[in-house]
Order: structure tokens, then sequence, then C-alpha cells
């Protein structure tokens, strides 16, 4: 009998050895001098957290008082993972030449997006994965596309520079990656801009997308975009998106 | 005098509920509107900017209060939240706004039940629902604002604002009060006094344009589209004769810097904004400008009703809900300040 057969999606567990063992590993760091009490309290907190049989299996000295703490133990919890539905974006997902003549027909012009790492945020792997014309595995960026005029603004844009630019621009669609995040700020700074969009009069004029490790299409509805995009998309998904999105707005 | 009898002596069609941040205490608030209405037997429209009404928030997994929706209640909400929850509801329509939860249905609740709010995501679109509620005869249609966003607060989309503000927002109490005093401040900026001003300026930020006026109420149309790094262009216009600067788009803190920089007699000339859900500034700053003299005026003024506050944050920690209360009623004094959690007395 393969594992496939004797799988219960209604109650999941994490799977070490054998099926439903619930083996899981963790590592944390303990504010605490290295040594058998570290262990120890490592073990306790693990034993809160809900696992049985922990065990410590690593621990390093971090110096100035710190330990380092790897450990095993039993999950006893589970999910179910058929009841689990993610509101995802829908996509008719497309590729790079389908999408650049589905707009030279459709609408007869090129589209400009623009894009940028904004806030305080100067990480702008996600945002060039998705604009640079090299792209990102295989899928070639905005930049490639004959039918987008594609401005990548970068690393630490202020808002109000990034909607400055999309007023002068008279920009179709924005991009905006949120990579790392301290106290939820990436919330705050995400909702600053749309509050500016606002003000300005222009919300209603573009397609505005969000992107990130710590996005997903529910949190981007909470904030008032039009999509959230999360790991593992791609140029192609964000660009059929804004392309239906303004079909179907009447651009 | 109850935060509710605020909310119904003015006669306002629609309310916003908007917070100084998440987990502020906008839900509680709204609960405790919504009871006391039923009891008086107003006919309620609910929906929301953002979500509302799950049991786990989103971004920081804490427990939130469910919304309690009664029968006859008419709420706009993302379809597939209507069909997650329990309560029985008849969808009277369904609307062409998308959200990432499907379209925005329209819907009478038919037995009393928790509901899961999530409207429109854009202020064109929420103008249209409450235009709709409002046509299938909610007395009051209440609009909770998502996060910490404003916009809905705005005198074009709802008729009266009632802002959550909380512990969440900082472990320092004073903090919390500063913070909410500034939110407090903008929403209580003058309309324009001058009719003939407030007529021009209202066309000027109606069709979002810019332009001065000069003290003999000749209107200069200004090149530009926004005011957004445009502040020193701007400020360069202004002359002797200036009287007011309107600004059809936001008011950046930058931009006020600028063209208050380029004013010699600060009380001289006054800037003016369509609303304050436009003014885009830090509390320091803000007041810092104020000291200096500098005025800015509205076309629409909001009706801030109330504040509410919540002395506990889901953080943990919480201030002496007394001593919270009646400081933020000193510092926000003529505003109308309550706690709802012990009653909204």
């Amino acid at each position: 009998m393969s594992y496939r057969e004797k799988r219960d999606y209604t109650a999941v567990k994490p799977y070490g050895d054998t099926m439903n063992d619930g083996k899981v590993q963790m590592s944390f760091s303990l504010p605490v001098p290295f040594g058998d009490e570290a262990r120890e309290a490592g073990k306790r907190l693990a034993l809160k957290m809900g696992l049985e049989e922990p065990e410590v299996v690593y621990a390093e000295d971090l110096g100035e008082d710190f330990t380092f703490l790897v450990i095993y133990g039993r999950c006893v919890h589970s999910v179910n993972f058929s009841s689990i539905e993610v509101p995802k974006v829908q996509v008719h997902e497309r590729d790079m030449e389908e999408i650049d003549r589905l707009i030279r027909e459709k609408i007869g012009r090129k589209l400009v997006v623009i894009g940028a790492s904004t806030g305080t945020d100067a990480h702008t792997v996600g945002i060039d994965a998705i604009m640079n014309m090299k792209g990102f595995a295989g899928h070639y960026g905005l930049e490639r596309y004959q039918m987008f005029d594609a401005y990548n603004l970068g690393s630490q844009v202020d808002n109000e520079e990034f909607v400055a630019r999309a007023i002068e621009l008279n920009a179709d669609a924005l991009l905006v990656s949120q990579t790392v995040t301290q106290k939820d700020i990436h919330v705050y700074n995400l909702t600053h801009l749309v509050e500016l969009l606002e003000a300005e009069g222009i919300r209603d004029k573009v397609v505005l997308v969000c992107g990130g490790p710590r996005i997903s299409h529910e949190l981007a509805k909470e904030l008032g975009y039009d999509a959230g995009f999360g790991p593992g998309s791609f140029a192609n998904h964000v660009a059929s998106f804004i392309v239906d999105e303004l079909i179907s707005r009447g651009a | 005098m109850q935060l509710i009898d605020i909310i119904l002596r003015g006669n306002h069609r629609s309310v916003s509920v908007i917070g100084t941040a998440k987990n502020a205490g906008k839900t509680v608030t709204l609960n405790y509107i919504i009871e006391k209405a039923h009891d008086r037997g107003i006919s309620l429209g609910l929906t929301s900017t953002g979500r509302d009404g799950e049991r786990l928030d989103l971004v920081t997994s804490t427990r939130k209060p469910p919304i309690y929706a009664h029968r006859g209640t008419v709420i706009a909400t993302a379809q597939r939240l209507l069909e997650e929850e329990k309560v029985s509801a008849e969808i009277v329509e369904v609307t062409g706004m998308a959200t990432s939860l499907g379209p925005v249905v329209i819907a009478r609740v038919m037995s009393s039940g928790y509901v899961q709010l999530a409207g429109p995501d854009t202020n064109s679109e929420m103008k249209m629902i409450i235009d709709r509620l409002a046509e299938m005869g909610c007395g009051l249609i209440l609009v909770d604002g998502a996060l910490n966003r404003v916009s809905s607060a705005s005198p074009s989309v709802t008729d009266g604002v009632i802002i959550s503000t909380g512990a969440v927002v900082s472990r320092d109490m004073d903090k919390v009060i500063d913070i909410t005093a500034h939110v407090a401040d903008l929403f209580s900026l003058p309309q324009v006094q001058d009719g003939d001003v407030l007529a021009r300026a209202d066309e000027i930020t109606d069709r979002r344009e810019y332009a001065l006026i000069s003290r003999e109420g000749r209107v200069d149309p200004l090149e530009v589209k926004t005011a957004l790094r445009c502040g020193p262009y701007i400020s360069r216009q202004i002359d002797e004769d200036t009287a007011y600067v309107v600004l059809g788009g936001s008011l950046p803190g930058s931009a006020l810097k600028d063209i208050a920089g380029a004013v010699g007699d600060k009380s001289k000339v006054s800037l003016v904004v369509r609303d304050a859900t436009r003014i885009f500034i830090e509390p320091m700053e803000w007041q810092m400008f104020i000291k200096m003299g500098v005025r800015v005026e509205v076309v629409d003024s909001i009706n801030l009703l109330a504040v509410t506050v919540n002395p506990y944050a889901p953080q943990g920690y919480y201030f002496d809900p007394g001593v919270f209360l009646e400081k933020m009623r000193e510092t926000l004094y003529p505003v109308k300040v309550f706690d709802v959690m012990q009653g909204g007395e």
C-alpha cells in the first residue's frame, strides 16, 4: 500500500519517519547562559508549546549569555486539510506573447506600470523578479514585454514620491513590494499608500497590486488593494491580472 | 448623553467608524451602536471598507469580537463571507464590485446572528453601496473602516464619523492621546468662512485642480496635477496678494513645509483642501506649523461625532480605564469621548 492511500486529509500531522508521528524540529535562541540549565529551559518551553517528548538535539553558545537550541518533539495537534480554502487571485494565466497580443488588440496602447519597494524596505528581490528584463526562474520580467512601459523605482521609495511619479507618468498599474517588516510596518505603509491615492483621486484609475512573502490576496483585500501576490508569483501572473482588470474596467 | 443619542440626534444617514490603528476597538464600538440602534427600532445597514467580524486577525492572529446583526439588518459584504457564517440571509442583489472573497452582495438578515463584513474597496464604490442601502430603507448605515484607514470618513462618503482609539496604539498613554488628538484636530478643521471663496474652492477641488485665490477674489490656476513633490513650485507662485492656496488632491507635510516657508506672515494665507482626509502629516510636524500660525481650512468639514476609547491592548497590557478616559476627555474637549466597554455613557 502506498503512503498516498493511507493519508487522511481531515487530520493532518507533521511527518517525520512514519505517518502521523507528528515529528517537528524547531530552533530558537534563549537569552540565558549556555549549559544544562539552558537545555532544560528549552525543553520546558517546548512542553508548554504542546510538544510531547521534547529533546534538545543541539545547543550552541552564542556568547554574551545567549544559547541557541534545536529541539525535536511530537506535535499532538492536527488540522483538517480538506476544509482549507485560501482566497487566491483569479488569474487567467497567459505567457508574454499572448499578453502583448491581448494588449495590442484590446487596449491598443502601451500600459504604464510603476513598481517599487516602498517605505523603509530596502529589499528589491521581489519587485526585481517581476519587473527586470531577465525576470526570474524562466519568466521574463515586465521590462521585456513590448506592450508595457515598466518603471522600476527601486527600493526605499516613499509613498509620496511613488504617487507623484504615478501621476506624472499617468500610470495604469502600480506594483508595491514589501519584503521585510517589523511590528507590521508593512501594513501601515500599504494603507498609507491607498489613502494617498484616494486623496489624490486616482485610486479608481490604477490597478493597485501588492506583493511579498507576507502578502496574501486576502490581506491585500483588507488593505484596499485590487490584488495581492505571495511567494511563487511570476511576471506573467501579475501581467495577466493587470490586463484582465483593465479590460474589464473598459480601459 | 449617551453615544447613541449623539449619533441619532444629528439625523445622520451614514456613519463611519475608523480606527487609529488595527484592533483599536472599532468592532466593539460597532456592536455597541448596533445594539442601541436595535433597542430603538432603527433599521440598520452594515458594511466595511476592509474586513471585519472574523474571529482571528489576519495580520496578528489575535482574537477579535464577532459582529452581531439582528433580523432585518441589511448588510453589504463579500459573498464568500456570507456563506461562511451560520446566519440566514436573503441575497437581494449581487453587485459588480469584486473583492478577493467574491463579489459584494447586498443581503437582508433573516434570523439574527454573527456576520462578517467585507464591502467595497474604494471610496467611489462605497458611496454607491451607501446610496443603495439607503434606498432599501436603512435608517442608519454603519461603515466599518479597515485597519487605520480614514478615507471612508470623507464627508463625500459618510455623514458622520466616530474615531476608535485605544491602548493598542502605544504602551505610552500620552502617545495614544497625542495621536488621537491629532486625528481629532484634523477632523475638526474649520470650513472656509468667506462664501465666495468657498464656492470657488468647491469648484476647484471638485475638478481636482490647483489654484491661488487673491485678496480681491481673483483665481489664478496652478499648472500642477498634484502637490506631492510640487511644494517648491507652488510656493514660488505665491505673492503678497495671495490669500488662499487651493489644493485639489492631498496636502502632504512636505508641501505644507514648502508653502508655509514661502509665506512671511503665516496668518495672511490659508491652505484649502477638500476635506481633512486629504491631509498627511505627522502629529509633531502639524503642531509645529500650527504654532507658527499656519492656517488650513476645508471645503467639506467632517462631522466628528465622538471618540471611543479601549484601554485594553491585545498585546496584553492595559491602562487604568478611568484615568485613560478622563485624560482623553480633557485633551479632546469639546469632542465627546466614550468608553463603550463601560457602557458608552
